[in-house]
């Protein structure tokens, strides 16, 4: 029961903190999504130690592990696209797996080879 | 109604959870299971998205409290992050850099029209960013969120396993690559693979976010 608390406070604190996130982006008038900003914004706290990690630990763990949920109603949104993916599908499945697959090995081939360069095998 | 829609989706996700656990492969990720199944179950009972729209807004309440969330992985990894800063800031800001330009070239060579062009190249980031990006740059803000959706998934199921196949097993680097092509949704299957995927990724798709969001309007017409 205690334990049930605990976890509906941290999720009740990571959702103060977006919207307080949604706030400051929309004052403050910068291009970046308020997700992102909470999110250093999290981590700044984290790392000053203002939140200890164990107080958000279990709330946090729990919606890491299911994010994966919470787009796949967002997703569900491509059945109103049906038209255009009956008569455009296949070549925008090929524009944007390509062009994917091209950012994916350029990302991780240049961070690997960086990394390697830097730091030479003994 | 509604609550039925949500019953259906959270039954739908736990069942493609399950499914995923039982046969591991890239085709199972439950993105992208739940998403076709429940796309199918409304074709064949003619529901339209419009009804399945308030149930949506209830359960992405939490979708951002969820990516902010992502903090505590990275804090964990922090020390990982700090020593291969440099390589990742280049490897996400060059990377960024060829999806988008290849995005747009891509889509021109298949003929398609510029308003497609514009919202091709924003697919990679998260949703709000893409909306806002691709409307600067006379794309279909719209169109760019479906984009963005097919470019999660797709990363989310075939990022993990083309980077197997080109033999990158470096942890570090097959995260930082799902997160910079395919934001929240392929870094959900990130976290799943591994804590300093998961983090790594998440520091990708919030970066590549906020470099898409600096240099699209003027990359773009470069293009």
């Amino acid at each position: 029961m205690k334990n049930a608390a605990f976890f509906i406070a941290q999720l009740l604190f990571l959702t103060a903190l977006y919207q307080l996130s949604a706030r400051a982006v929309s004052f403050l008038h910068i291009p970046i999504p308020a997700s992102v900003f909470g999110m250093v914004t999290l981590l700044l706290l984290l790392l000053s130690g203002a939140v200890p990690d164990r107080f958000i630990r279990s709330g946090a763990g729990f919606l890491n592990k299911h994010l994966g949920f919470f787009f796949i109603p967002i997703a569900v949104g491509l059945m109103a696209y049906g038209e255009l993916i009956r008569s455009d599908g296949l070549v925008l499945f090929f524009m944007i797996a390509g062009s994917s697959v091209i950012g994916l090995f350029i990302t991780a081939g240049l961070s690997h080879f960086l990394t390697v360069k830097r730091k030479p095998k003994q | 109604m509604t609550v039925v829609y949500i019953v259906l989706t959270i039954a739908v996700y736990l069942g493609a959870r399950l499914l995923s656990i039982r046969f591991s492969s890239p085709l199972t990720t439950p993105v992208f299971t739940s998403t076709a199944a429940i796309i199918i179950v409304f074709l064949a009972g003619d529901v339209s998205y419009e009804e399945y729209i308030p149930a949506k807004n209830i359960m992405t309440f939490l979708l951002g409290p969820a990516t902010v969330a992502l903090a505590v992985p990275l804090y964990h990894n922090r020390a990982v992050l700090m020593e291969r800063f440099l390589p990742a800031f280049i490897g996400i800001t060059v990377g960024t850099m060829a999806t988008i330009a290849s995005a747009v070239w891509l889509s021109a060579a298949f003929g398609l029209s510029e308003t497609i062009q514009a919202a091709a190249a924003v697919k990679a980031v998260t949703t709000p960013v893409a909306i806002e990006a691709a409307a600067i740059i006379g794309g279909d803000p719209a169109l760019a969120a479906a984009f963005v959706m097919t470019a999660g998934i797709f990363g989310a199921v075939f990022g993990p396993p083309l980077l197997t196949i080109f033999r990158m097993k470096d942890p570090f680097s097959r995260g930082l690559a799902v997160g910079t092509v395919s934001h929240g949704i392929g870094t959900s299957q990130a976290v799943l693979e591994g804590p300093v995927q998961g983090a790594v990724s998440s520091a990708a798709m919030g970066f590549a976010s906020i470099i898409t969001a600096l240099i699209l309007p003027w990359f773009f017409p470069l293009l």
